[in-house]
């Protein structure tokens, strides 16, 4: 109910929240349409190739003979669940390690903090070439998903401790200590809601992120180009020369497309952190200083 | 001075502590490849004409014994170590006898004159522009700005510099779209040459840009915005100050400590935009190096470079941690 | 605001200087008019200042190097060649053989020299020889020790080789057919300490151009012509025409198309063939090795679908035969080349010399071919194969499909086997499979599953081939899929027999001469590794058989000269299409383009005098029949 209210305010009272909402609308409702797509996903040369977008093939068809449309219906579902899961799988380390790291401080702190610093610094894409270069084709969406959460979580993670320390010295904190809860518990049931808003925004940033490695992979051959994602709808159309062939609508909606996502999800991220800051969500509902 | 060296001494050891792990990381991770450099170089040199079946044979024992490949996995781990203290990673094993570190030192200097130049531009343009549109809020061309910068913001490396590709290259053919300068310039001509190298900067600098500006300019922004409303800008503005004068000295600079140690934090990720621009331009950078080092099958090149591109972010990060208290004189040393 | 008025200003202004010069050349002040320019698909060299191409694996080898620099005794050429495909070029005569061959005598030819002024002479070939023998490692270290007992030079133009064993192919090692060992400058590298590790900067040129410059980051070679080109083996063709020949790294395909289409690249090694399409509609200046579709150029290389027949389910004829009858080659030829394609039922090339030596003779043999199903005989050949796609392509392609049917022949291939997926039930039927539901079942019951190695990226065309086989296996029944393996890995896997079948080539052969002796000897059961161990070149389906033993036995006996070894090629191709070890699908196209603005007289279908791929050796000869468009 308190979230339903949230909701309400923000997409009343700020606009950059309800354009993200709708364009992401747009974006998922065109991966749920996936589900009734009349092509096999791995199929070619199904339909005349090459076709300009017309009223039998909305989007046009591809070189390889398959209609733009529902190809890229598949390849958005595919590539936003890759995105999501790893979102969701980086949100748990990173709350693991940010509310353990500021609730105990001390040597435990430090050690995660060193560890965090270390993937900060760390250039992830020549490690995850690495990881391409020794597994090949051992390499599936899982197994690359698993590691590009291993690789996303440090930069949020200092976010959360530093929410976490904040938290440790509060009154309830020590309530909670003093009347003999378990440093478990007092996590989860005490901070964690305090928490949450910011996984949440940080949460679209790192699906940001994450398609963002997806695309850039797939668009140089380095992940398993047969399961449609957008990266791979690129890579094929580069394949195929297509801009210079003139087929510029194999490249065109797919990025159109993800851009959309892209724009969307980080308008929703914006629109939230502004809302957590009480003084510009104050401000921005026109009451204040 | 005390609390400054103690600082110093406890950075230099995270420094220290990050490297050893990341190139550990790197290192566990390329010989965990199942890989053998002596197949590659066998089947690149019989893939075509005349061959035989025994002459393979001979091939591939007489290449294993040149390219080293014995020892147990200790000894190997010792002695990479060994070398790579004084900066020696081995021979690149698809360019062989040729050293790994010559190939790198070699690509070096296009990488990292590319990232300076669009690094420092990006982040004097993003914040100039963010901190203006913080003070002036009722600007129509800084909104404007705002609203297109931040729009390109999110979207991925790759795509940004395909699309300027493409304008540049094909709808509008005025800019060069491939290498780091021209066929058969004149080297030894230094004007001409850094004329040339600069024309062919601009797309891959532009495309890494377009990408960082909206970055620096939002957190600019926000940053400014808060610190309009204090006090002593207030008071400033009342006593009289010159507008400009307020904007420079009271809140600019008040701004720029934060965004200080965002750069250092944000350098891992300019550098893999560096990397995949490089790609798509054909700049001869370390990120083309890379690329080709995968395609070839040549772990001692994809160790060298990973490891160096560790060693080089983590240091940046150093200077600047160490150069922060020096900007921003409210940070106390602890 | 002052500020960014002045950024603005700055950045327009750099803009505006940088549109006034033409940006977007690739040449800064190299006179374009006495330059060719073509790629090198090799793409950016690591070690550009390497030209030491003895040692392995070291530097770039096609940048202008073994096509121009480099020279050895024989030229074998995949087409006509400029007097004949057979080209004496350091050797003054054909190999001279002693009875059982165990011996070759060479002939030089004098007044070659080097381009710093020193004679080519019997010192050069020995030192090649003893250097490599000596120094184990070395690009022809190991074919050189196996083969040779002892080299000695008679006099300065004769030298006589003693071989270990007798070889009646030994002067093969000397003869390009896109590279072959190359002669060593005796005066250069035995001032060196170690030839293994010898640069070889600047290179001494034995053919007709030098080593003008090339860029430290190696993305563009250039070679200059000598003052003193007649005292090169390419001089008695007359002066080449380019003054200047650059190799260069173009980029990916959309960039090499745009570089030509700005004609700035002269000759693209290779394009995909929606790039070649749209070179055709877009250039005006564009020439290509078929005036009309199919365009490219198809290289004495076969590729087909090759079966692991260490495997057991391929080890059953049925099976294989099965397989093939379920393929559509016209959709195959369609999915890869978008029809561009020249196909072949036999497992040799349909280029060069060999459709009149083999294709065309054989079409008789070929349609009266009979299988016995188990349940019937059918005679599985159509000739009319080529001519289908001809047909088919006619409606989008217009006037540029040929209608002569000799031209068609030419351009698409003779015939194929016809889909007969009853046949093919039949076969499986016979080898114990079941069809339960839509599914196939092996005879132990289990799925009938087959995975198809491609190359993804580095070969998109026959990457697109292998998906549209494995989609006709799939809707048949079959489990069928494909298995990306790129680059390194893919080398890995081949070499282990890591597969169940691959879209590869296992045959290549010279083109200009029928001599099958280049790829086949090496599918002696000789060589045959155990399973799991590496295999060698070129068996990669491990085929081992005692009729095809006793074949390559005989060819090992007669000279490559002899009319018979027409007559045992026809032999092997009638085994191959009998036991259908491999199915062979079509010639390698590859889609060299080139632009005609600055200089004419390329090689074509109608003057077929050498190979335009530019990264073959061979490809020098287009040097002297090259001449300036605007003089």
């Amino acid at each position: 109910m308190q979230v339903l209210a949230i909701l309400r305010d923000l997409v009343r009272y700020n606009l950059e929240f309800a354009a993200g909402l709708i364009l992401v609308g747009l974006v998922v409702a065109m991966a749920l349409l996936s589900f009734v797509s009349p092509y096999p996903p791995l199929d070619v040369y199904v339909v005349a190739p090459d076709v300009p977008p017309s009223w039998d093939y909305f989007f046009g068809t591809t070189s390889r003979g398959q209609d733009v449309f529902w190809q890229l219906t598949l390849a958005i579902r595919n590539t936003l669940t890759f995105g999501i899961v790893v979102a969701v799988l980086s949100r748990l380390i990173a709350l693991m390690v940010g509310l353990v790291a500021g609730y105990k401080g001390g040597w435990i702190d430090r050690v995660l903090m060193s560890i965090n610093d270390t993937f900060v610094v760390i250039p992830l894409f020549p490690i995850l070439v690495l990881f391409y270069f020794i597994m090949r084709d051992a390499m599936s969406w899982a197994m690359l998903a698993l590691i590009t959460a291993a690789l996303g979580w440090a930069y949020d993670a200092r976010l959360i401790r530093a929410m976490a320390m904040s938290l440790r010295t509060r009154e309830f904190t020590n309530q909670a200590y003093f009347s003999g809860a378990s440093t478990g518990r007092i996590l989860v049931q005490e901070h964690l809601p305090f928490v949450l808003p910011i996984v949440f925004s940080t949460t679209m940033n790192n699906i940001n992120w994450s398609i963002g490695i997806e695309v850039t992979l797939s668009v140089l051959g380095f992940t398993d180009i047969n399961t449609p994602t957008v990266g791979g709808m690129i890579y094929w159309a580069n394949q195929h020369t297509a801009l210079v062939a003139g087929v510029w609508w194999w490249i065109a909606f797919p990025v159109a497309l993800v851009v959309m996502l892209f724009v969307g999800l980080f308008l929703l991220a914006i629109s939230m952190n502004e809302y957590i800051d009480p003084r510009s969500r104050l401000a921005r509902m026109g009451g204040g200083a | 001075m005390k609390p400054f060296l103690a600082y110093l001494a406890k950075r230099l050891l995270q420094f220290a502590v990050v490297v050893f792990i990341g190139v550990n990381i790197t290192y566990v991770i390329t010989h965990a490849t199942p890989i053998d450099p002596v197949e590659q170089s066998v089947t690149a040199a019989t893939s075509f004409g005349v061959t035989s079946p025994e002459a393979v044979e001979m091939m591939r024992a007489s290449l294993r014994e040149l390219y080293g490949l014995e020892g147990s996995p200790v000894e190997q781990y010792l002695s990479f170590w060994r070398r790579v203290v004084v900066g020696d990673f081995g021979p690149s094993l698809s360019a062989f006898p040729t050293p790994v570190s010559t190939l790198i030192w070699r690509a070096m200097p296009w990488t990292v004159g590319l990232l300076l130049a669009s690094t420092l531009m990006t982040w004097i343009i993003g914040n100039l522009i963010g901190g203006l549109a913080g003070y002036y809020r009722r600007n129509r061309l800084l909104k404007l700005a705002g609203i297109v910068s931040m729009g390109v913001h999110p979207i991925p490396y790759y795509i940004v510099a395909f699309v300027l590709l493409i304008v540049f290259g094909f709808v509008w053919p005025v800019l060069p779209i491939s290498g780091g300068a021209s066929m058969n310039v004149n080297r030894e001509d230094s004007f001409g040459f850094a004329l040339d190298v600069l024309l062919h900067s601009i797309l891959p600098s532009l495309s890494l840009m377009a990408v960082g500006i909206g970055g620096w300019f939002m957190g600019m922004r926000a940053l400014v915005s808060n610190i309009v409303t204090e006090d002593y800008v207030t008071y400033a503005e009342l006593a009289g100050v010159g507008r400009r004068r307020i904007l420079r000295s009271y809140v600019m600079r008040n701004a720029l400590g934060p965004q200080v140690t965002g750069l250092a934090l944000q350098l891992g990720a300019i550098f893999n935009g560096a990397i995949i621009t490089e790609q798509v331009f054909g700049y001869p950078g370390l990120g083309s190096l890379l690329i080709s080092g995968v395609h070839a099958g040549d772990y001692s090149l994809v160790l060298g470079i990973t490891s160096v591109s560790i060693i080089a972010v983590s240091a940046a990060v150093l200077v600047i941690d160490l150069l922060f208290p020096l900007i921003d004189p409210r940070v106390e040393v602890r | 605001m002052r500020v960014i008025r002045l950024l603005m200003l700055a950045l327009a202004s750099l803009i505006a200087s940088t549109a006034a010069s033409s940006a977007q050349g690739t040449i800064s002040d190299l006179p374009r008019r006495e330059t060719l320019i073509l790629e090198n698909p090799e793409g950016t060299i690591k070690n550009p200042g390497w030209f030491n191409i003895w040692a392995i694996n070291a530097g770039g080898q096609y940048t202008g190097l073994h096509q121009l620099a480099l020279d050895t005794l024989w030229y074998i050429d995949p087409e006509r060649g400029l007097d004949g495909s057979w080209q004496n070029s350091l050797a003054a005569e054909k190999p001279i053989y002693n009875a059982d061959f165990t011996e070759m005598t060479v002939k030089l030819r004098p007044g070659i020299f080097w381009s710093d002024g020193v004679e080519f002479t019997a010192d050069d070939l020995v030192y090649t020889v003893e250097t490599q023998i000596k120094t184990p490692g070395m690009r022809w270290s190991a074919l050189l020790s196996l083969n040779v007992d002892s080299v000695q030079k008679v006099d300065a133009q004769t030298v006589v080789f003693k071989l270990k064993k007798p070889n009646s192919r030994f002067h093969a090692l000397f003869t390009v057919r896109f590279n072959a060992i190359w002669m060593m400058p005796k005066h250069i590298f035995e001032k060196a300490p170690d030839p293994l590790r010898f640069d070889f900067n600047k290179p001494v040129s034995l053919g007709a151009y030098t080593l003008n410059s090339y860029d430290p980051d190696g993305k563009w070679f250039l070679w200059q012509r000598r003052d003193d080109w007649q005292r090169t083996t390419l001089g008695r063709y007359g002066e080449p025409g380019p003054k200047y020949v650059a190799y260069v790294d173009p980029g990916p395909p959309d960039k090499r198309v745009i570089a030509q289409l700005n004609h700035d690249l002269d000759v693209i090694h290779d394009v995909a063939p929606e790039g070649m399409f749209t070179l055709a509609k877009q250039s005006k200046s564009l020439k290509t090795w078929f005036k009309g579709f199919p365009f490219g150029h198809p290289d004495p290389t076969l590729p087909a679908v090759i079966f692991n027949l260490q495997n057991p389910t391929f080890q059953n004829h049925d099976v294989r035969w099965a397989l093939a009858l379920l393929i559509d080659i016209r959709a195959v030829a369609m999915a890869s080349y978008r029809g561009a394609a020249t196909i072949s039922a036999i497992a040799i090339p349909p280029t060069g010399t060999h459709p009149d030596d083999y294709h065309k003779p054989m079409q008789d043999w070929l349609a009266g071919f009979e299988l016995d199903t188990g349940k019937e005989k059918i005679k599985p050949y159509d000739p009319t194969m080529g001519q289908q796609i001809a047909t088919m392509l006619r409606p989008s392609m217009g006037d540029q499909i040929p209608t002569d049917p000799a031209e068609i022949a030419r351009s698409f291939g003779y015939g194929w086997w016809k889909p007969n997926p009853t046949a093919a039930a039949e076969l499986l039927e016979r080898a114990g499979y079941s069809k339960r539901g839509d599914a196939w079942y092996t005879p132990d019951g289990k799925p009938f599953a087959i995975k198809i190695m491609v190359e993804g990226d580095s070969r998109p065309v026959m990457t697109r081939a292998g998906t549209m086989i494995a989609q006709q296996w799939r809707q048949f029944g079959i489990d069928a899929k494909i298995d990306v393996a790129q680059g390194t890995n893919m080398l890995d896997r081949r070499g282990a027999g890591d597969f169940d079948t691959f879209i590869g080539w296992s045959v290549e052969t010279y083109g200009g001469h029928p001599d099958l002796a280049f790829f086949l000897d090496s599918w002696h059961s000789q060589f045959v590794a155990p399973a799991g161990k590496t295999q060698s070149p070129r068996n990669w389906q491990r085929l081992t058989s005692p009729e095809l033993d006793k074949l390559i036995e005989q060819i090992r006996t007669v000279s490559f000269e002899d009319p018979k070894t027409v007559e045992l090629g026809r032999d092997y191709a009638k085994f191959m299409v009998r036991e259908m070890p491999i199915i062979p699908l079509m010639a390698y196209n590859v889609f060299t383009a080139m632009d005609e603005t600055y200089w004419t007289g390329y090689p074509t279908a109608e003057d077929p005098y050498t190979d335009p791929v530019p990264n073959w050796g061979n490809s020098r000869l287009m040097m002297v029949r090259l001449k300036p468009t605007q003089p």
